[in-house]
């Protein structure tokens, strides 16, 4: 769900930072905020000459209009298509012929807007974002040109693939009771074609304001030209009321669902097995996070040696906490959710139960499983920080910044990791790898093909 | 007071309007940009090794890149080599699976090992203490594959799933046929197996593929990243001194045929069409191969690129349309892909013409020109700015036969490059009237569309 379809593939990108014996690492983070509101973080780095840009707009597709399913995705769009000071097309080019690389996207909490910039192009991104928040100027074209643009995008990413929107779009809708948690967040056709002009401007009045946003820069800069160019371009935008936060949340699950959906484009059965996560920051939330390490990430993970290497029901187990980002970029209910594709030949009953086995196991899980399940995470985060030239990091920060408003978070995350006991592991899969917590979904190939 | 607010707000931005409109700030001056240096070593068995610090993260990134691939499977093996690097993964003389992924878990990394086209890679990433560790798993993977008999059954059959559903992917489909037109009966045209060839492959072909294709002269090592560089070159030396040399570098030739066919592709009710629409051009080592890239990237290869700005910003046919220069061994290929909605498929592939065609008569603006090459040099940086980019682009140099030397006066040769340069490239090199089509979509509503396409190319 982003503006461009991503062209650079990101990669694990080394940052400078204080220099410190064996894999330890601590990032360098400034944060404040402007008379407005505005959240600031600023995080140097050296290594390349190059400075990452981020805006976090607190409003994502969770709490879009009720008749305007996929809203905050459209209006995401409408944000590339002019402001006071930058005409249609004008941002794109302005970024891209000062060597730079752009993109937004839409998420359950936020909608983000980045850019990349050589390092001596910083002002002039800052000038961009900083434009744009303050207001768009945009036309009916523009409008019914990025509805064409979103419907193209919803039928390329799911109408026309087979596990179109298995089950990143599709679990959200079953699992959940909540609206506000289980609508369809592209979007159905007809209400893209239903948004005018009118709900763009209230849209951008109500969610795009300074006090409704974090600002995180990552990069090679000075932290003196940062603060004096970011008050220079964003201290004057003015505050908003902001309206009051709806309630997103949802009722503890007492019953496990099972749904089949059809899939006309596959050939293949799928299953997704999702569970509702504790709530975030919680200790049972950092369990989960070792739990997820333990039972799917990497070669080593309890699903793949259980169901790929040893049962050979599929040769790929996928999942984690928030398919749209990672464990640490949400604010809200959330699921813990595993999938993956098999054959007709195999009962998804089998698959389950084997399943259940693993879950079963945890019981047994010993520090050193712990210890281990923290080397991953570790690692991860790294890879994280290092992430898309900068933008990774600048997420983490933003996030920290818009929901806990302390971005420093960064640096003490792999602590939490670190106190949770094998008690508290046990006592997190008591409770939420419940059956009756739980929600599964197959999806059915009714493919002509077959 | 809240309608004193909206009247200032309303007054102020209809005065707006009639101002001047502010200009971005220029920013400063460029910094320096150096590439990062390495160190190369090559062993007694051929074997070479690339070494680069870079960063500041306590990670390393190793990839061990062998010069084989699909490449070298006959016309009955498509896939094959797929099913080599499977069996290479489920562990070595000593090691199984298990012992493996959790050796590897426990240094905060993975391993890949992957078969493409060109090169097999088998990588990894940890955290920077282990790199020699690293290493050591790496070339025991490559050198002492176990090649366990009760796998290949189970690996087989995730193959066929696998196959089954990439094929039932429109995008998939569509390049499947391209490269079929493309290159005839070189293995860079055959990019899918039948059920029944994975079905056929056994062990011992398998054993076969790897003895004749695997070997210290045929790769490269290179590591990226923070680590501790006398450990890791030791490291090297120590885990690859002992494997066989191995064959040469063999890369069977290939070319690239134009041909002006069109494949429709049915998928009914499909609401979008998938198109494909290129031909070879020029690979790297040709002289005029960075003012191609430049050109690509003016007409379809950036966001603000002239295809982009017309099917996607004005006319809203499609959401992701993009072109791109695909290399391989001394062979290249033009194409613009794009998914638009059915009914403007025929509108969309007159805009692609259209532009072309412009493109090729009319040479662009300095402005628009420069505005590229910055956006170009820009994205060179950032090709350079990871522990990931800087393998790739170590190995580009490497697969292409180019000296160091192509990197360092890239820059230079992106903003060498003239308007007049790019039109007569266009002219060229994009001539639309040999372009190979594929269209993957609803036959019932594209037979009209793809006709009065055909039409207007026979009057020219």
């Amino acid at each position: 769900m982003s503006v461009i379809l991503a062209v650079l593939i990101a990669a694990c990108s080394g940052k400078k930072g204080e220099e410190k014996s064996s894999s330890a690492f601590t990032v360098p983070v400034e944060y404040y905020k402007l008379k407005n509101g505005l959240k600031v973080a600023l995080s140097q780095d050296k290594t390349a000459p190059t400075v990452a840009v981020a805006v976090y707009y607190n409003i994502g597709f969770r709490i879009e209009p009720k008749d305007r399913t996929g809203f905050a995705h459209l209006f995401e769009h409408m944000m590339f298509q002019g402001s006071e000071n930058l005409g249609k097309m004008e941002f794109i080019k302005l970024v891209q012929q000062n060597g730079g690389i752009m993109n937004g996207s839409t998420r359950f909490d936020f909608t983000n807007y980045f850019e990349v910039m050589p390092a001596h192009k910083f002002e002039t991104a800052l000038w961009a974002e900083g434009d744009r928040m303050k207001g768009l100027a945009i036309n009916q074209d523009n409008l019914t040109n990025q509805q064409g643009v979103v419907k193209n995008e919803v039928k390329v990413n799911v109408l026309n693939q087979p596990y179109g929107g298995f089950p990143w779009l599709d679990m959200p809708q079953y699992a959940n009771e909540n609206w506000y948690n289980a609508h369809n967040f592209y979007g159905d056709l007809a209400d893209l074609d239903s948004a005018k002009l009118a709900d763009v401007n209230s849209f951008f009045k109500t969610y795009y304001a300074p006090n409704n946003a974090a600002l995180a820069i990552v990069g090679d800069f000075e932290v003196e030209d940062a603060r004096k160019w970011i008050e220079q371009y964003f201290g004057n935008i003015p505050s908003q009321t902001l309206p009051p936060k709806p309630d997103i949340s949802e009722p503890r699950q007492e019953k496990e669902k099972r749904f089949t959906k059809e899939d006309k484009l596959a050939t293949k059965p799928a299953i997704a097995i999702a569970y509702k996560m504790p709530e975030r920051n919680s200790a049972e939330y950092y369990a989960m996070g070792l739990i997820d390490q333990i039972m799917l990430q990497g070669q080593d993970s309890k699903l793949n040696l259980l169901l790929v290497q040893k049962k050979g029901y599929t040769d790929n187990v996928s999942g984690g906490i928030n398919y749209l980002g990672n464990m640490y970029n949400y604010q809200g209910p959330m699921i813990w959710m595993v999938d993956l594709i098999y054959d007709a030949s195999v009962p998804a009953d089998s698959i389950i139960a084997q399943f259940d086995r693993s879950v079963a196991g945890l019981d047994t899980i010993s520090q050193a499983d712990i210890d281990l399940a923290v080397v991953k995470i570790r690692s991860s985060l790294y890879d994280n920080m290092g992430q898309f030239f900068g933008i990774g990091r600048a997420d983490l920060l933003a996030c920290f910044a818009l929901f806990d408003d302390d971005p420093s978070r960064i640096n003490s995350l792999e602590g939490e990791f670190k106190k949770i006991t094998p008690e508290v592991i046990q006592k997190t899969v008591k409770e939420y790898l419940r059956s009756t917590n739980r929600t599964i979904l197959i999806s059915e190939p009714k493919s002509i093909a077959q | 007071m809240k309608r004193i607010l909206l009247i200032l707000w309303m007054v102020f931005s209809g005065w707006a309007s009639f101002a001047q409109k502010q200009m971005p700030p220029e920013g400063g001056t460029p910094k320096d940009f150096m590439l990062p240096e390495k160190k190369e070593v090559t062993l007694k068995n051929g074997l070479r090794s690339s070494l680069v610090q870079y960063g500041a993260l306590p990670k390393v990134n190793v990839s061990l890149l062998i010069k084989t691939g699909n490449v070298h499977e006959a016309a009955n093996e498509v896939w094959l080599a797929d099913l080599v690097v499977d069996m290479m993964k489920q562990g070595t003389t000593t090691m199984d699976f298990e012992t493996i992924s959790k050796k590897i878990a426990g240094m905060g990394g993975n391993i890949n090992i992957s078969a493409g086209m060109d090169q097999v890679t088998i990588s990894g990433s940890v955290l920077s203490e282990f790199a020699p560790d690293l290493i050591k798993v790496i070339s025991d993977i490559a050198i002492n594959p176990a090649f366990p008999e009760k796998d290949i059954d189970r690996l087989k059959a995730d193959m066929k799933r696998r196959l089954s559903v990439q094929k039932s992917v429109p995008q998939s489909v569509a390049r499947e046929k391209f490269f079929d037109a493309i290159y005839k009966d070189h293995p860079y045209g055959r990019i899918y197996p039948t059920e029944a060839m994975v079905e056929s492959y056994n062990l011992a072909m398998v054993k076969e593929f790897y003895e004749k294709n695997f070997g210290a002269k045929r790769s490269v090592i290179y590591v990226v990243g923070k680590f501790d560089e006398t450990a890791v070159a030791k490291s090297i030396s120590e885990s690859f001194d002992k494997w066989k040399e191995g064959p040469e570098i063999i890369y069977p030739p290939a070319v690239a045929k134009q041909s002006n066919d069109i494949s429709i592709i049915d998928r009914p009710n499909a609401p979008q069409s998938t198109i494909i629409i290129g031909l070879p051009t020029l690979d790297p080592s040709k002289p005029d191969y960075q003012a191609l890239l430049i050109t690509n990237s003016l007409l379809g290869g950036s966001f603000g690129s002239r295809i982009t700005s017309n099917i996607r910003e004005d006319k809203g046919y499609t959401y992701s349309p993009y072109s791109s220069v695909q290399v391989r061994k001394n062979t290249a290929v033009w194409f613009e892909s794009a998914d638009v909605t059915s009914e403007h498929t025929g509108a969309s592939l007159q805009e692609i013409s259209k532009e072309i065609k412009k493109l090729a008569t009319e040479p662009p603006s300095k402005k628009e020109l420069e505005g590229i090459q910055r956006y170009e040099a820009g994205v060179f940086v950032l090709q350079n700015s990871t522990p990931g980019g800087i393998i790739d682009q170590l190995n580009f140099l490497d697969q292409n036969g180019l000296s160091d030397d192509y990197l360092s006066n890239k820059v230079r040769n992106i903003y060498a490059v003239t308007p007049e340069k790019v039109s007569q490239l266009t002219k060229d090199y994009f001539d639309y009237e040999k372009m190979t089509l594929v269209v993957v979509g609803d036959k019932k509503l594209l037979d009209k569309q793809i006709k009065a396409h055909t039409d207007t190319k026979k009057i020219k």
